[in-house]
């Protein structure tokens, strides 16, 4: 198939100018992961040198037991028709990464400003990262593995004296 | 227009579009204005923000096909379909032939009805009522197939669901559809009859062009009336869309007029799609045997999956991860009109006329849904 031939010939191109791990997933899906110091370097590349110019979303997932977030970067090229995810792994704790508003412009930064207020990963670099959706929310990130937002609103909203709300206590 | 003023030095005034403007969908606009001239606007998004993501996580997919739904209100059966092809490729399964076509039959009627409302609130958007009240008289005929097919006319529960679709088709299905067919088409006919009102309120007004709108992440309809053409169906066909002759519109002027054409045209195509899936529809099974009858602790293979569809309003995504358990371990839902009506419409808007506010904002045909989900 010509297609998997263009994803080699991609995977050839990263590996010879980046140290990261590359894998094939299947047809037209391409992921790469990088160390986070590399990535702002690895995303100039796949853009400029690559083509892969149209970001189609940015998404963490929460690792507790690692103490870990991921962020993957899901990058559409127009030209080859193929999706490459470049996935970095950074502190749970301490969520810090340098933003690639400057590389994607106004589209990535919506995305990271989304990403900040849901899992509380700072972008460093990032000219807006004001809240987005949640008006006056000031507990934790609220898409965190251990917010339980089951928990919370039993807490903020119901009462364990009022005979009807106590029958949710203790219920998952 | 309406909302509240409030006075911030002597040249310039902060004036609200929505979020309870009876067009703008649950969402607002904050335009900075300095007589007529806007000088900055911000998207504020977040007045119906039910949180989907964190939500399938504590579901199992059966429940979330329900959940997806909601992740659109006027194109919930284009988010079923995302939803559940994420699911069928963490899960490996192999979904029957009819059920594909089944699914792209719905899709695409779905298409057809999201570009109904979109020029119906374009003409109302822009005074031209007898348009809005034609586009959704039409559009309730298709709300009838709906109902007839997957039991609910605006919300269907999931019926694209993974493994298939929940029910097969009614006897009288294929005949109904082609009758709505031939009634949307006379739609089409008077859509493309030239109106001074559209002419005179979308001409020249909002203009993308193509770098900007790359940048700014517009895809779908704004993207390919700024003239690239490109379409998910085409270019990573998902179900059996490769097997069917359509055309992809493009424009290259990028302004409000030119995005309005290309929902007509591609109302168009549908309909040749849509006929040419019910000649070539298979007998067989309508879904996989796994989830004909589905347990409740069935697992999610370990890994993950992106899944890209072309919806009404542009590219939609979900990427899911699952850590071997029964629910998702992660959904990532990435809507069209996230982009399109926050950094695409502040973009379009600044150094524009309030007058011409509402032809903008419709011409991006923006779902507020798909934003907060």
């Amino acid at each position: 198939m010509v297609e998997s031939v263009r994803e080699k010939e991609i995977i050839e191109n990263i590996t010879k100018n980046f140290k990261v791990d590359v894998g094939i997933q299947r047809e037209r899906r391409i992921w790469v992961k990088s160390p986070s110091e590399d990535l702002i370097d690895l995303c100039m590349f796949v853009k400029n040198k690559l083509g892969f110019k149209h970001l189609s979303a940015l998404s963490v997932t929460d690792w507790p037991k690692k103490g870990e977030y991921e962020l993957t970067y899901h990058i559409w090229s127009y030209d080859d028709k193929i999706l490459i995810t470049i996935k970095t792994m950074v502190d749970r704790e301490n969520p810090e990464i340098e933003t690639v508003s400057k590389i994607w412009g106004e589209s990535s930064q919506i995305h990271e400003r989304e990403m900040h207020e849901l899992f509380g990963v700072k972008f460093k670099g990032n000219p807006d990262l004001s809240p987005l959706f949640l008006e006056d929310w000031d507990g934790p990130a609220p898409f965190r593995k251990d917010f339980d937002w089951r928990e919370y609103v039993r807490n903020e909203y119901y009462s364990k004296d009022n005979d009807r709300e106590s029958a949710y206590f203790g219920r998952d | 227009m309406q909302g509240t003023m409030e006075k911030i030095d002597d040249d310039t005034y902060e004036l609200f579009f929505g979020p309870a403007h009876p067009g703008s969908g649950n969402f607002s606009v904050k335009l900075k204005v300095d007589g007529e001239r806007i000088v900055s606007a911000r998207a504020d998004p977040g007045y119906l923000h039910r949180g989907f993501e964190k939500l399938m996580e504590y579901r199992l997919p059966l429940q979330n096909a329900v959940l997806s739904d909601r992740i659109c209100v006027l194109e919930s059966l284009a988010w079923n379909l995302v939803h559940a092809e994420a699911v069928d490729e963490l899960m490996g399964v192999e979904v029957p032939e009819r059920a594909k076509y089944i699914r792209v039959i719905m899709a695409e009627l779905s298409r057809i009805q999201s570009h109904l409302i979109w020029y119906g609130i374009i003409s109302i958007g822009t005074g031209f009522d007898t348009g809005f009240k034609l586009a959704f008289g039409y559009r309730d005929f298709i709300l009838d197939l709906f109902e007839l097919i997957t039991g609910g006319r605006v919300y269907p529960a999931g019926y694209i669901c993974p493994g298939g679709v929940r029910r097969d088709l009614p006897e009288s299905a294929e005949e109904k559809i082609l009758n709505v067919l031939d009634k949307i088409g006379k739609m089409i006919d008077f859509e493309r009859a030239e109106n001074p009102a559209n002419l005179a309120r979308l001409k020249d007004v909002g203009i993308l062009n193509l770098k900007d709108a790359i940048r700014l992440g517009a895809t779908g309809p704004v993207l390919r009336a700024s003239g690239l053409k490109t379409d998910v169906r085409k270019e990573e066909p998902y179900e059996v869309y490769d097997r069917f002759d359509f055309e992809i519109p493009v424009r290259k002027e990028g302004d409000a007029y030119a995005r309005f054409q290309i929902g007509l045209e591609e109302m168009e195509q549908s309909v040749g799609i849509i006929k040419q899936a019910l000649k070539d529809l298979p007998d067989g099974d309508f879904i996989a045997k796994e989830f004909s009858k589905p347990k409740l602790n069935m697992k999610i293979p370990e890994g993950e999956a992106y899944i890209r569809n072309e919806i009404g309003r542009g590219e939609a995504g979900v990427y899911m991860v699952s850590d071997g358990g029964i629910k998702p371990y992660r959904v990532k839902i990435r809507g069209p009109s996230f982009l399109h009506i926050i950094p695409v419409l502040e973009f379009l808007l600044r150094d524009a006329q309030i007058a011409d506010v509402p032809a903008i904002y419709w011409s991006l045909n923006g779902c507020p849904a798909d934003i907060d989900r």
